[in-house]
């Protein structure tokens, strides 16, 4: 009898942790699609403007092209010196969209852009307009989101490179 | 070897990090070198809150992004905090002069649209050292 019991709860443990690590692997889109940015320099010098977005929203042509023109930097003058442009550069293409260990999100991003294309905008790429198409022209005008690079507004774990569907918190106001 | 030593040697080690902070004043000081003369505080307050126009049609200033009280934080145009450009609210302002000649350069070409003066960076600095 105590045997049974035994061999019951460890069943019932063998079932439990199966059911946490399906829902783990299988749970929507998965976390941490987008690695964040470790390369301390990208951090620092992309960060101090606005979030070091993941270099795996855009394919190695989109970041060299952005890093070619960091004097226009959407409006602004964002210049480095030549040694740091090229070791930024060197990163954010090794980690692109378009890199052989790309996840399947980024995979799916970089097949949807044109070859001929190299998009400064992530929110300009077919995948981004695909996965918000649900998303009202009234939502993105709120005060607390303002503007479609605003990723953290809503993706509430964005900064650690997570944009799971279940972590999506959208701003009232 | 005595820990006293190794905590020399340590500090020894250490120091080739640490060779390129400077005080606010340093930095003050070799802006003025090169002007040939010194900052002035109120004209670097009327720099700082002075509004033009660009040639995109935009109104800007410095204070447009760093609020017109320089203690308090300002906030970039993509909404990232920017900490206060006062040495007495942020201690870690003025002390890298790679980091400050970096901000001049691209500030000073989106607001001014030109490269500041030696003078006007003098003026500048000298301006937020004198906020108490």
């Amino acid at each position: 009898m105590e045997i049974q019991a035994r061999s019951l709860v460890l069943f019932f443990a063998t079932l439990a942790a199966s059911a946490f690590w399906l829902g783990y692997s299988w749970g929507g889109d998965g976390g941490g699609d987008f690695p964040p940015v470790t390369h301390k320099l990208t951090r620092e010098e992309c960060g101090s403007c606005h979030m070091a977005y993941p270099a795996g929203l855009l394919p190695a042509r989109s970041w060299v092209r952005m890093m070619g023109t960091l004097d226009k930097h959407f409006g602004e003058d964002a210049s480095l010196p030549p040694a740091e442009v090229q070791e930024i550069t060197r990163y954010l293409t090794a980690n692109a969209a378009d890199n052989p260990q790309a996840t399947l999100r980024m995979r799916r991003i970089a097949s949807g852009i044109a070859r001929a294309a190299a998009p400064l905008r992530f929110t300009e790429t077919p995948y981004f307009g695909y996965v918000h198409d649900e998303v009202p022209s009234y939502v993105w005008k709120r005060a607390k989101i303002g503007s479609k690079a605003n990723c953290i507004a809503c993706h509430t774990r964005a900064d650690s490179g997570s944009f799971d569907e279940r972590e999506i918190k959208i701003p009232k106001d | 070897m005595k820990p006293q030593s190794l905590l020399f040697l340590a500090a020894l080690a250490l120091a080739p990090a640490a060779a390129h902070a400077e005080t606010p004043q340093q930095i003050l000081a070799a802006y003025e070198h090169q002007a040939g003369s010194p900052g002035n505080a109120a004209r670097g307050e009327r720099f700082f809150l002075s509004k033009r126009t660009r040639a995109d049609g935009e109104q800007v200033a410095c204070a447009t992004c760093h609020t017109e009280n320089p203690k308090a934080r300002g906030q970039t145009r993509a909404r990232k905090v920017i900490e206060p450009l006062a040495p007495v609210a942020n201690r870690e302002r003025f002390t890298d002069p790679a980091k400050v000649e970096k901000w001049f350069k691209r500030n000073c070409n989106d607001v001014l649209e030109r490269p500041c003066t030696a003078q006007e960076k003098a003026d500048f600095v000298a301006y937020l050292i004198s906020v108490k």
